[in-house]
């Protein structure tokens, strides 16, 4: 116990090595930059308000979704985004959770990227509702049963037990939370990390529904997708906020998550591997979700992903490769890399209709693109976003970006020295 | 217990899509809104209404109207947050509570007989300025899943479905699948049948007579 009671402590104090350099940029850092973001992400997310409410009012006819593609681009980011959120929380809760040596002083930097990511998930569901008046009634007429229930609950707790956690952190730094009580909650908010991402993938996956979907693989595919994108954005902030000055990444830190980042994609990989077998081995329909895929409508981001896990895999397990540029780079492919897993998870589930083999009329309602007809709405991608949800979307993420910058601005996120 | 049921002859059906259209105007559907669709059997490679099969000897025209199964294992209900859709336990018809649905459209993705549930898109509009159909249909509402109600304003009382009332093949029984003398249940015992993806288990209160 000895070893673990001063994790906190050890962790926090990883990157003050070289707590001169740091102090004598904090006192240039942190100015006009910084407020010009904050200025640019409320601009923009004041403009998303007003395209959400003109989405509204005008009706979601808007929008490209339809009854045959009834999610769309705000579904797929709100995956994306369930997914970013794990990064940070776990990298910071898994060194303290375990009583590890962690990666310095990024902890509570990366825990804030969590409270962003998980700010723009809600978003995102939030903005994909019809009803987004009566979100009251998730409270009054819960029913229990449902997956998107489960992860209302999960997301919810997530939020709130991210925010404690950093004020756990923060509040251990100046002695006031017990290294064993920052350890408690460290375990407590792994365990929720883990649940969101496999309830987020079971709202898909215990779906008989769509045959892509519906696979017990589903679930621990997301913990893994989630990591890496995660990872991914967390080595990206930090790598920018060490340039920009705010704190200090150790080489030792930076290559840490870079193998941690190669790791996790290469498990992602693995299960990917899995699922196709899976799926295309019997030759019966599930070949066709494979077609889809790999040379089909979905292929660029199949392609996209594939490599792009690859690249940044090789990029990660090679000592030569690990130079700034190119470990930026593969974090970013990285998260390229999800981000198409989650377009092909939501426009491949309905890219294959289920009642394929009877031809129907089409109408303005039923499926995006329906003015040549059915057959052809199915062409090509079923569904492509419309401007409005681009712009929706946009004001999300700015959102979040919002949130981050206000976190770096008015809290204590710094490495103490 | 009462389990209402349908059974649609499809060797009676000849494609008209007069139910459809019973059902538009009982319902006072809006625009572009269709909650029983006539799809054709044909492989999906032709447009709808078209020929099935190949030229000369194989050619085929057969239709399946489509609407909400009704399922008895109904994986609309179970993954709706709010409870606005469920099977009614009386009549074991699966309802949609407009007032409840937040629009979240789970149910959409959920029912695995896409395209039987349908969401207003946008403010419900009409191509005629007075309602038509039953005085008891409740009030169509924009951003918000509606689908088939099996006629629930009708069959409560004791009277049929819309779609049923037009058929100009009497193609269409409704009835009480738990009363083994019901015409419904007559025809399953008697005939051939199928039912639509059945090895999703959602257990369809829709029989198609083949």
């Amino acid at each position: 116990m000895t070893d673990t009671s001063n994790v906190a402590v050890l962790d926090d104090n990883f990157a003050a090595t070289v707590p001169e350099a740091a102090g004598a940029k904090a006192a240039a850092w942190g100015g006009k930059g910084l407020n010009a973001g904050i200025a640019v992400a409320g601009v923009l997310t004041v403009a998303g308000l007003a395209l959400w409410a003109m989405q509204l009012t005008g009706g979601m006819a808007q929008t490209a979704m339809r009854n045959l593609d009834s999610w769309g681009l705000y579904i797929t980011m709100f995956m994306f985004f369930v997914g970013l959120s794990a990064g940070g929380l776990i990298i910071s809760s898994v060194p303290k959770a375990l009583g590890i040596k962690g990666f310095g002083g990024i902890s509570k930097v990366a825990v804030m990227s969590s409270i962003a990511a998980t700010v723009a998930a809600i978003g995102f569901v939030v903005v994909d509702l019809g009803q987004p008046l009566r979100v009251w009634e998730l409270f009054a007429y819960s029913n229990l049963g449902s997956p998107l229930m489960w992860d209302i609950i999960v997301l919810a707790t997530y939020l709130i037990l991210s925010c404690a956690y950093l004020w756990a952190q923060v509040r251990a730094e100046a002695g006031r939370v017990s290294s064993t009580a920052l350890r408690v909650i460290s375990v407590v908010a792994l365990v929720c990390a883990v649940l969101v991402h496999s309830v987020t993938a079971w709202i898909f996956g215990l779906q008989q529904s769509h045959e892509m979907w519906h696979t017990a693989l589903l679930a621990p595919w997301f913990v893994s997708s989630a990591l890496v994108c995660g990872t991914g954005l967390v080595t990206l902030v930090c790598m920018a906020l060490s340039r920009a000055g705010y704190l200090e990444l150790s080489r030792e830190s930076l290559v840490k998550l870079v193998k941690l980042l190669g790791a996790f994609v290469v498990v992602d990989l693995y299960f990917f591997g899995c699922d196709l077998l899976t799926e295309a081995f019997p030759g019966a329909s599930g070949a066709e979700v494979v077609a889809m895929l790999v040379s089909g409508p979905l292929a660029p981001f199949f392609w996209v992903e594939v490599v792009g896990c690859a690249a940044a895999a090789v990029i990660c397990f090679t000592p030569s490769l690990r130079r700034p540029g190119l470990i930026a780079l593969a974090s970013a492919l990285a998260i390229l890399a999800i981000l198409c897993k989650r377009v092909q998870i939501l426009v491949g589930g309905f890219q294959i209709a289920n009642l394929a083999d009877y031809a129907a009329a089409s109408g303005p309602m039923t499926v995006t693109n329906w003015e040549s007809g059915l057959a052809a709405a199915y062409q090509g991608m079923v569904y492509w976003p419309a401007p409005i949800e681009w712009g929706v979307a946009l004001g999300v993420v700015a959102l979040a970006v919002l949130v981050f910058l206000l976190g770096l601005k008015f809290l204590p996120l710094r490495p103490q020295d | 217990m009462t389990h209402y049921g349908m059974v649609i002859d499809t060797k009676k059906c000849v494609g008209c899509h007069v139910c459809a259209m019973a059902c538009k105007l009982e319902n006072n559907l809006p625009n572009d809104v269709w909650w029983n669709r006539i799809l054709t059997d044909n492989g999906g490679e032709m447009g709808f209404d078209m020929v099935g099969g190949s030229y000369p000897d194989n050619l085929k025209l057969s239709f399946l109207p489509t609407s909400c199964q009704h399922c008895e294992n109904p994986a609309c209900a179970k993954v709706c947050p709010v409870g606005a859709t469920y099977r009614d336990p009386d009549t074991g018809v699966v309802r949609q509570d407009y007032d409840k649905c937040i629009g979240c459209r789970m149910c959409m993705s959920a029912c695995p007989y896409t395209g039987v549930r349908s969401f207003n898109w946008e403010d419900p509009q009409y191509h005629m300025d007075y309602a038509t159909g039953g005085k008891d249909v409740p009030e169509h509402q924009k951003h918000v899943v509606e689908k088939c109600t099996f006629c629930y304003h009708r069959t409560s009382q004791g009277v049929e479905p819309a779609c049923m009332h037009l058929c100009i093949g009497r193609a269409r029984f409704w009835g009480d699948l738990d009363d083994p003398d019901s015409e419904v249940s007559q025809l399953i015992a008697s005939r051939s049948y199928k039912q639509l993806l059945e090895d999703r288990g959602t257990k369809p209160s829709v029989y198609y007579l083949v």
